[in-house]
């Protein structure tokens, strides 16, 4: 094609493979790439899987950092692959390895049902304050209202935060970063009236109290959704209805 | 059962908060007030730069120490920020995997409970 | 489905002593600043309790070289203390929306800091003052 960016340049990419039924552990191998400056991480995946080696395996889909697919160490930072590009990291070699903290199934895919699991745990979805039916109409909800959450719901899933939160890496039952986003999307809602009962679930060792306000988790976060800020004001809730509960009527818990 | 078929649990409660609002107040305390306490007990006491001669004698911190604001602000300076550092070295010693977490606890919060007592104690002694 | 076969890679024990944390453990150490000088003051309890001439040797040891130096070594762990405390705070709080906007945490950082400023200005002219008028 006379418009194709011709691809001159080679990089070298140190990818961790690991095939389950042949490696007994992972194993780096080295590829060099033919790049353009338009290339992004994932398109040199991609030109291997094409052109190298057919066995290499990761995930991907959009290519525009909203799929939350393809996330990855990238130099031991985590990042979205589409979404970071090779003239940045360039000339040197690029390593790429799963993202931290996760089993790996095979290559750069990392296991996720544990995160989809605690997803789940924390009642994600709104619970209405009040019975609403169709004939009440829509919610009505001011600007404020809408700030108070919704950087929370622009999390796409892509768990870099969870590569990058060292008490996940020591504790895989910690609820993480992500699931905790997710909680305060919901607690924040003027609709929701749920507080509580995902207050309760997060009271334990494993829920908020893993966290130690590391931090790294809002740094990598390509969405700018400060999980840190949903994780640690959290804390400060639990810790008052730690003491707030014993004033509470009845329910014992 | 909710519709997805997930059983949702309450994890046993932590008792992670007392520490941690403990580790808080220590923190406020002594972020506002720790650096004007350690220009005063370094600098300006001892050397009296703009104080007189006799400003912290014995007599005179005696008497501040055996009034029972007095007493209040020591307790509550000495007291949160032991628990403030207790937290801080748990967590980090935590990380650090120095050891199993229930010893860690008692050589930190346990050390903090114990020097909270010795300052207690100290401040009803030398009476009012 | 019998084809997987997980690999966990360990954490490596030292995570807290490298890039990107190694800021974090620093933040935590300057805690611990905190609590000795907390445990410096209980000295000066200790020797105020055992009486007057205990309590002027403890005088003469904060005016001593030795002491300046730890002082100043906890002085700059208070202040990285400081720093940090108000760059951490904003985060155990809600958003807050102020007139229809969000106020950045950096805003609440930079009050944080000038309320600990004047907090500790206010604690000195205050001895200052009742030195003064004694």
């Amino acid at each position: 094609m006379s418009d194709a960016i011709a691809r001159t340049k080679t990089i070298e990419l140190r990818v961790l493979r690991y095939r389950p039924l042949s490696d007994t552990e992972p194993v780096f191998a080295t590829y060099q790439v033919p790049w353009s400056d338009d290339m992004s991480v994932l398109q040199a995946l991609q030109s291997i899987k094409d052109a190298q080696d057919g066995t290499l395996t990761f995930r991907w889909s959009c290519r525009m950092a909203i799929c939350g697919s393809c996330g990855m160490m990238i130099n031991g930072d985590p990042n979205l692959a589409c979404n970071t590009f090779i003239r940045d990291l360039a000339p040197a070699p690029i390593t790429i390895e799963p993202l931290r903290n996760f089993p790996i199934e095979r290559d750069l895919v990392v296991t996720v049902g544990d995160f989809v699991k605690k997803i789940e745990s924390i009642y994600p979805y709104i619970m209405p304050k009040v019975p609403r039916s169709i004939a009440d109409g829509s919610y009505l909800q001011t600007p404020a209202q809408m700030a108070a959450y919704e950087s929370f719901s622009d999390c796409i899933n892509c768990m870099l935060c969870y590569a990058a939160c060292p008490q996940f890496g020591a504790n895989p039952d910690f609820i993480g970063p992500g699931a905790m986003a997710l909680l305060q999307r919901y607690n924040g809602d003027s609709r929701d009236g749920g507080q509580q009962a995902r207050l309760d679930s997060i009271a334990g060792e494993d829920g908020v109290w893993s966290c130690t306000a590391v931090g790294v988790c809002s740094d990598v976060c390509p969405k700018q959704v400060d999980p840190a800020n949903a994780i640690n004001q959290n804390k400060t809730k639990s810790a008052f209805d730690f003491f707030l509960r014993l004033l509470r009527p009845g329910d014992g818990s | 059962m909710t519709q997805s078929g997930m059983i949702h649990t309450n994890p046993k409660r932590s008792l992670a908060p007392i520490f941690w609002l403990l580790f808080g107040a220590g923190g406020m305390v002594s972020a506002l007030f720790g650096p004007a306490l350690i220009v005063l007990t370094g600098g300006m006491l001892p050397h009296g730069w703009g104080l007189p001669a006799n400003f912290a004698d014995y007599a005179h911190v005696l008497g501040f120490v055996r009034n029972p604001i007095g007493k209040l602000v020591v307790l509550a300076v000495i007291a949160l920020f032991f628990w403030h550092g207790a937290e801080r070295v748990f967590l980090t010693l935590k990380d650090m995997r120095a050891g199993p977490p229930p010893i860690l606890r008692v050589a930190t919060y346990g050390v903090a409970a114990l020097l909270t007592l010795v300052t207690l104690a100290l401040l009803l002694a030398v009476g009012f | 489905m019998s084809e997987r076969r997980p690999y966990r890679r360990a954490q490596p024990r030292d995570w807290w002593a490298h890039k990107p944390y190694l800021g974090y453990t620093v933040r935590e150490l300057s805690g611990v600043g905190v609590a000795l000088y907390g445990g410096m003051l209980l000295a000066g309890l200790i020797c105020l309790w055992r009486g007057p001439d205990v309590f002027d040797a403890y005088r003469r040891f904060l005016a001593s070289p030795l002491s300046l130096l730890i002082h100043v070594v906890l002085l700059a762990a208070m202040l990285w203390h400081v720093v940090t405390w108000f760059q951490t705070m904003p985060k155990t709080m809600p958003k807050l929306i102020v007139g229809g906007r969000h106020i950045p945490q950096k805003h609440l950082t930079t009050a944080g800091w000038v309320l600990a400023f004047i907090c500790s200005a206010a604690m000195i002219a205050t001895v200052l003052a009742v030195g003064a008028l004694s």
